[in-house]
């Protein structure tokens, strides 16, 4: 735990002194890079030793009545998230030295730079925290900090507006939680996390914990509904922050509602098939809306709302394994969501650190705009294009081995029977999720990287440095060594799973063994595949050695003047599947007579949450005159108050 | 462990299938009155295609040139993960019918790509609709492996199509039987769709602006198109062996008898492909979305079938 703390000492320390020191530019920079790197893996190293069966013992002080027991451990569980936060989170911050370097000259960075070293520290001791008080006020921390970051670009009215949006969704969230932990910590006469989990709940109370915890995290976590914030903060962040936001701390969500189920022990069936329907439906419409957008940023950001459904149908199965006792599934599921956690933080801060080279490169995010950009910025290209197979899930890289796992914790009940085999319907809801995920991926891919450039922006764009290539290339080998060596996490990620779903040692092999197994085939599978691509390529250099190919324009029909101008586009490229599923996408279309625009909005940000948020503005617009402010009026509430008081004691004191 | 008679029937199935694609456009010519191509047109075309030498765009990238291998060598894959002698497939492990259907959608991602590679708007076109139609066939695929996963409490397809065969329309069990015929319709279904035929595409037609699979190889040729054109046919062999194995379950048989019945099985897969052809039009492209979610409605009822049962 010491390494742990010094880990964190040492992060915020290098924040502090990007801020202090920010007059000067080149040792402010290095001091934080240095200090990040050093804490970082100060941090990891605990993470790693409990992965492999080293926990460090916990600690805990007592506050004194106000905070009351600060407590903090790290078990697998922990170590999982902070194996996210440490690694993924060190990736985007060296991202960020180098991404807001050109901001310095429009405003200072050295605060920004505090900010996203906080951010990290609070995100760490969000997942070690071990009694409520100290994890609540870890969560604000996370909250407010973010918050911060999210305005960075606070001259835009769209940024500010999706700052407050957040700030609102945030709090009322935390609400949820605060209620929980208040309600159960006294059921449970204590409010550490071992007497949380230790006490005997009186009945109809574990429905209550879980409808607040799945309320509270479900908001940070971003599951549809709650989702509403996500886009739009997201999108409006600095690029290394989304990628910390969507990678990172949204996964803290996660890792409460398996806490939670940890802690709780028991689950009852019904939250199960819950959880599950909302990892449908958070998945399914997730990438629909991604598909609908034209702002690269905001696509990333709903894809991560998808990945949310995908690792809730995880968790949604391993509860159903809980409640209905088959350790088979409980394991499969829990390891399938723990392992997409992991892997959504790579592959999606990967996809936003390249959005944000993008960005900088051509100033403009919206896709149909770019193009042609694999031949001015081909590493970017390379790792943007590592990060879109594997968010696919597709062979050979990182997303196909969580999503393998998610898929079998489903169907994993095929073999056991009893209800739990219901879970099937979910393969059903992923495998539409992948043919959409596809679609959509291969529209950003395809039209932001291939063809030719579609502006003049877009034709201007050149490889960033190597400040903005090295966490890419390095989250992107992260895809390629999980892809091609799945049995290397597998392992772990199921023993994760099981002291989650409380599965004895004992049952452990008989479960591990085959999916183990399954995890080899995969690694053959993987890496036949690479080694017979390679193959074949060497087989086709030698033959276009011998035939050299021919060089010409692309084929339009023997009209030879094309314009870059007349390429398709992403938006056409979306409409059938948009049209298709009309109903739920979400945009709006304009036709004039020779003009066609459309613009994708959030289905439930405009048609629920600012029609009750405007309701709920009338009502209080009705009670306002209530406190208007003028001094006598008040003078008056609190005489009026005090004679109540009097008559109430006069009537009610017993004689 | 190395299967030697799976890798034999594999070998001989992959050099088969060229085949399939010239009987079921015999079937289609003999079926409208017409002579038709020889049947081993296919094997022609590819024999000239790899004498000649490729022409590229200007626009593309490596990724036009990568994507035809990377659709191959997918596809062979899928192929090596199926139990096509009756016991084991070439490789075989828990949850194998996942990378079954990854390996072909990451076939299909490539080849969108290298479509988008062009710049040119009926490759884009083409491969949107691609994209589009892949979403729905999607589902049907692995709800009808669902399925079977809970006929056969297995997750490998060594498991769901290799061993004992599942009792069939015996007392007490027709609900495996209907299921069954359910999950073969709805892959039939699908194998139209993935393989480009009548009704969702047409492999005749000459006009850019309808075609699905044949625009986004517009600009593909010699080589790589070989390779394409092989690739399809050997997703036609795949998908028909899906069909045949899920009606016959290769176990029943062994050795060369189910080696003999699943080529069997699959020239008539290939005719029946040829009778759908000449005996429907193609849809209009807003109804396919249509066709195919009743394949995967097919799938689902299987589902329900036997989750209910």
């Amino acid at each position: 735990m010491t390494l742990f703390f010094l880990g964190i000492a040492l992060t915020a320390l290098g924040g502090a002194a990007a801020w202090l020191l920010q007059g000067r530019r080149r040792i402010a920079d290095t001091a934080f890079a240095v200090l990040a790197v050093l804490g970082c893996i100060a941090g990891l190293i605990p993470a790693v030793g409990a992965l492999a069966g080293r926990a460090a013992g916990g600690v805990a002080w007592d506050m004194g009545p106000a905070t009351g027991i600060w407590a903090f451990e790290i078990d697998a569980l922990s170590a999982v998230f902070l194996l996210v936060v440490f690694g993924v989170g060190l990736a985007n911050v060296l991202y960020g030295i180098a991404y807001l370097g050109p901001e310095r000259a429009h405003r200072p960075v050295g605060g920004t730079h505090f900010l996203t070293a906080l951010f990290l520290a609070a995100m760490a001791l969000v997942v070690t925290a071990r009694a409520t008080v100290v994890f609540l006020i870890a969560w604000e921390m996370m909250a407010l900090t973010a918050y911060l970051l999210v305005v960075f670009e606070d001259e835009d009215r769209q940024v500010r507006r999706a700052g407050l949006v957040y700030l609102a969704a945030t709090h009322l969230g935390a609400l949820a939680l605060i209620a929980m932990f208040a309600l159960w910590g006294s059921w449970a006469g204590g409010f550490t996390f071992d007497a949380l989990g230790g006490a005997a709940l009186p009945a109809g109370s574990t429905a209550a914990v879980l409808s607040l915890a799945l309320a509270g995290f479900g908001m940070k976590a971003g599951l549809v509904p709650l989702h509403f914030w996500l886009p739009g903060a997201h999108a409006s962040a600095p690029s290394h922050v989304s990628g910390l936001m969507s990678g990172v701390m949204i996964k803290t969500g996660i890792y409460g509602l398996l806490r939670v189920i940890q802690l709780l022990g028991g689950i009852p069936a019904w939250w199960g098939w819950v959880v599950l329907s909302l990892g449908i439906v958070s998945g399914v419409l997730g990438v629909l809306w991604a598909l609908a957008q034209h702002d690269l940023k905001r696509l990333l950001a709903y894809h991560s709302i998808e990945n949310i459904g995908i690792i809730l149908l995880g968790v949604g199965a391993g509860a159903l394994g809980v409640a209905y006792e088959q350790p088979v599934v409980a394991v499969l599921g829990f390891a399938g969501a723990v392992l997409h956690t992991v892997n959504h933080a790579v592959f999606k801060s990967l996809l936003f650190l390249g959005a944000g080279a993008i960005a900088r490169a051509t100033a403009t995010r919206a896709i149909d705009r770019l193009g042609g950009l694999a031949r001015r910025m081909p590493v970017t290209w390379i790792a943007f294009l590592i990060g879109s197979v594997a968010i696919v899930g597709l062979p050979p890289l990182n997303g196909f081995v969580s999503e393998w796992l998610v898929f079998q914790g489903l169907l994993a009940g095929a073999a056991v029977g009893g209800p739990v085999r219901g879970a099937v319907l979910g393969v059903a809801a992923l495998a539409v999720i992948g043919g959409l995920a596809l679609a959509c991926f291969a529209k950003v891919t395809g039209i932001v990287f291939l063809g030719e450039p579609r502006s003049t922006a877009a034709a201007q764009g050149r490889e960033p440095g190597a400040g903005y290539l090295g966490p890419m290339v390095a989250l992107a080998l992260v895809c390629i060594v999980i892809g091609l060596l799945p049995p290397l996490v597998v392992g772990p990620a199921m023993e994760v799973a099981a002291g989650i779903a409380a599965v004895t040692p004992a049952q452990l092999p008989a479960i591990l063994d085959p999916v183990h197994r399954g995890a080899w085939g995969i690694a053959l599978v993987s890496g036949g595949l690479v080694a017979l691509i390679a193959v074949g390529w060497a087989v086709r250099r030698a033959l276009e050695r011998r035939r050299p190919s021919a060089w010409s324009e692309t084929w339009a029909c023997g009209y030879a003047a094309a314009t870059p101008r007349m390429q398709y586009t992403a938006a056409s490229f979306a409409a059938p599947l948009l049209r298709t599923f009309a109903r739920f996408s979400g945009i709006r279309t304009e036709r004039g007579p020779a003009t066609f625009h459309s613009h994708p909005f959030d289905l439930v940000l405009e048609r629920v949450v600012r029609p009750t948020w405007h309701r709920v503005l009338e009502v209080a617009e009705v009670i306002r005159p209530v406190q208007h402010g003028r001094l006598h009026t008040y003078l008056l509430y609190i005489v009026g108050v005090l004679l109540a008081l009097l008559v109430y004691l006069w009537r009610g004191a017993p004689s | 462990m190395i299967v030697w008679p799976a890798i034999v029937t594999l070998v001989w199935l992959l050099v088969v299938a060229p085949l399939l694609p010239g009987i079921a456009t015999k079937t289609r010519a003999w079926l409208t009155g017409r002579r038709g191509p020889p049947l081993l047109q296919l094997y022609f075309d590819l024999g000239k295609l790899w004498r000649k030498r490729c022409t590229y765009s200007r626009t593309t990238t490596w990724m036009f040139r990568v994507a035809p291998l990377t659709l191959l060598m997918t596809t062979l894959g899928a192929a090596c993960l199926l139990p096509l002698d009756g016991s084991h497939a070439v490789l075989r492990f828990s949850g194998d019918f996942i990378a079954f259907a990854s390996l072909l959608a990451l076939g299909r991602f490539a080849l969108v790509l290298a479509g988008l590679d062009t710049g040119s708007s009926f490759e884009g076109m083409g491969a949107s609709r691609d994209v589009t139609f892949a979403t729905f066939t999607e589902p049907a695929l692995l709800l009808g492996f669902a399925t079977l996963a809970l006929l056969s409490g297995s997750l490998s397809l060594t498991g769901m199509f290799g061993t004992a065969p599942t009792p069939a329309w015996t007392a007490g069990a027709g609900h495996v039987g209907a299921a069954q015929a359910l999950i073969a319709t709805s892959l039939f279904l699908v194998l139209l769709a993935e393989t480009a035929r009548v009704p969702v595409d047409d492999p005749a037609t000459h006009l850019e602006l309808t075609m699905i699979h044949e625009v986004i190889v517009l600009d593909h040729s010699g080589p790589d198109l070989a390779v394409i054109l092989y690739s399809g046919a050997v997703k036609l062999m795949v998908f028909g062996a899906l069909v045949v194995g899920v009606l016959i379950p290769p176990a029943a048989l062994s050795g060369v008898r189910a080696v003999a019945a699943l080529t069997g099985g699959l020239v008539l897969v290939a005719a029946l492909v040829g009778v759908v052809e000449s005996a429907t039009a193609r849809l209009r492209l807003t109804r396919v979305p249509q066709f195919l979610v009743t394949a995967a409605a097919l799938s689902a009822l299987a589902t329900l079938l036997v989750l209910l049962q």
